[in-house]
């Protein structure tokens, strides 16, 4: 027997997952479905989200271009430069912060802390204009490097979390068997660390994906934009004339970041509310 | 530590030291010549630009991360009943939630341009006009297209305060709850009186969290209304990069961008001293 408090709790719980079906949902499905149609469907303003004549027309012409796939390349290499440098750059400072006690570590914890604070927008206006006096702008490789510096403070004290959650007796027992700090840390730590790498990088690759302020301003060249930069560049060309095909080259921009979220979104969640909640 | 000290110095303090000199400066992209002076201040914060900015910034801001936080806690309140019920499609709702703030902004402002655009491939102005309605022109006036900034932000960013008021929901001992209901509390006041006050430590967190992150959205705006109509949804991020990167200006826009700097301080400040009281650092 169902008490009635919770059954209006059943009732009000459907009211704000119905909310959220329409809210959250619907804006994605109206783009699926505008992605599918013919040109002639898409001007008359139909409402039906299957369309009449469902076509891959439009996933094909966009794949085929080659432009769209060097944005794909592109951000596949700025995503995976960015992320995984930015977590050699983070862990041994993740290690010492969550196991050497030095002098000003909290102050060192606040500091990268209030870099996360940031807008990169700020860095990047002096950035863009040493990189364009030593002839740096339009290389990924020195674009890349900004991306670590911005993925660098989360990839820090996501870490240090981690670190934190493994018992220092592992350390000690090295440490006694005669290995030194670097020694402890690259045998005995890095290996129970895996599942931490693992969604420091995932959270940071889908930051990294999503990227837009410094290949805006540090990638001019088409040729080596990431899709971030792309899709506005195909806004500007097709959101008028072929909103269809602008569709369709915005699903397949999300699809990587949202396969991998959808993937591993257990995962990433823990390791994200647990610098929040445990502090 | 010292990969990290490299990177933070070279990306981070120099730069930061950087814009500092050059808001002294009257420097521009176009030349290479400047001189030192309080001139850029001068115009920056005297300009008829700089207050409409800010006041944009202001409700924009506000707007957003009272939503967001209303918003990601009613649903994390219905996520946590759901899953506790074992109420069908609680997962796909959470997943769905979650999808919109995993994706690109550029992409969010995409979608949003195409939903509220008033061409026939706009979902509610098909949706007004298929009921008879008269069409809304949602990026195009002034006061609308604000509103259809927060929006779209309001879509990307809830999710984040979802999970965040989910945890903790979790972490709320049931006993508190028990009590109340042997009190003889109703749903209302044991909402008032457990769950508000239970949260309020991960909810001002969580409001310092969004609040920065709302302020230095930028790609989502340019890729939705590129700050028009006119100046209408031109906050300070966006600005500061039209002052640099359209109108050349870096001095002045290095004004901006100290403003920008000092205010991501004062967000620290208040969120290390928030740690601090909740001894959580």
């Amino acid at each position: 027997m169902i008490s009635p408090r919770r059954r209006t709790g059943d009732l009000l719980t459907y009211a704000v997952f119905a909310f959220c079906v329409l809210f959250f949902g619907l804006p994605l499905l109206w783009l699926i479905s505008l992605s599918v149609r013919t040109p002639a469907e898409v001007y008359t303003a139909s409402l039906n989200m299957v369309p009449q004549e469902p076509t891959l027309f439009n996933y094909g012409s966009v794949l085929g271009s080659g432009r769209f796939q060097g944005y794909l390349l592109n951000s596949l290499r700025l995503t995976l430069a960015g992320s995984i440098g930015a977590m050699i750059a983070a862990a041994p400072a993740a290690y010492a912060a969550s196991r050497i006690d030095f002098r000003g570590r909290r102050f060192f914890l606040i500091a990268v802390l209030s870099l996360q604070m940031i807008s990169p927008l700020v860095i990047m206006i002096p950035l863009y204009r040493y990189y364009a006096q030593l002839d740096l702008l339009d290389s990924h490789l020195s674009a890349s490097f900004v991306y670590i510096a911005i993925l660098v403070p989360l990839a820090t004290w996501m870490l240090k979390g981690f670190f934190d959650g493994i018992p220092t007796e592992l350390d000690e027992a090295a440490l006694v068997d005669g290995c030194n700090r670097l020694q402890a840390f690259r045998r005995v730590i890095l290996p129970v660390s895996v599942p931490g790498f693992a969604a420091v990088f995932v959270l940071t690759a889908i930051l990294a994906w999503g990227e837009f302020i410094v290949p805006y301003i540090l990638l001019s060249e088409p040729a080596m934009q990431p899709i971030s930069v792309g899709i506005l560049a195909f806004q500007g060309s097709y959101a008028q004339t072929a909103t269809q095909i602008l569709a369709a080259a915005a699903v397949l921009a999300m699809l990587p970041a949202i396969a991998v979220f959808i993937a591993l979104q257990r995962f990433i969640i823990a390791a994200l509310t647990a610098g929040a909640v445990k502090g | 530590m010292v990969p990290l000290l490299v990177v933070v110095t070279l990306f981070y303090l120099y730069p930061a030291t950087q814009v500092f000199r050059f808001s002294f400066t009257n420097a521009s992209l176009l030349r290479e010549d400047h001189r030192y002076g309080l001139e850029s201040y001068a115009r920056v914060l005297t300009g008829p630009a700089f207050l409409h900015v800010v006041w944009i910034t202001l409700i924009f801001v506000l707007v957003s991360i009272a939503l967001q936080l209303t918003l990601g806690l009613v649903i994390a309140l219905a996520v946590q009943h759901g899953t506790r019920r074992g109420l069908r499609g609680t997962g796909l709702i959470r997943t769905l939630v979650l999808t919109s703030w995993v994706m690109p902004g550029i992409v969010i402002g995409v979608i949003w341009q195409i939903v509220l655009n008033s061409g026939s491939y706009g979902l509610v102005n098909s949706v007004l006009a298929s009921a008879g309605l008269p069409r809304v022109g949602f990026l195009t006036g002034s006061t609308m297209a604000l509103w259809s900034v927060i929006v779209a932000n309001v879509w990307r960013g809830t999710a984040f305060s979802m999970i965040l008021q989910y945890a903790g929901l979790q972490a709320i001992d049931p006993v508190l709850y028990e009590a109340a209901e042997v009190d003889g509390a109703s749903r209302w006041q044991s909402f008032w009186r457990v769950t508000l006050p239970s949260l309020r430590p991960i909810l001002m967190i969580n409001l310092v969290l969004i609040s920065i992150q709302t302020f230095n959205t930028f790609d989502m705006i340019l890729a939705l209304t590129g700050g028009g109509p006119g100046r209408a949804t031109e906050v300070l991020a966006l600005h500061t990069y039209n002052v640099i990167f359209r109108a050349f200006s870096l001095g002045q826009g290095s004004v901006l961008a100290v403003v920008m700097l000092a205010l991501s301080l004062l967000f620290t400040l208040v969120y290390v001293r928030l740690l601090r009281t909740e001894d959580r650092l």
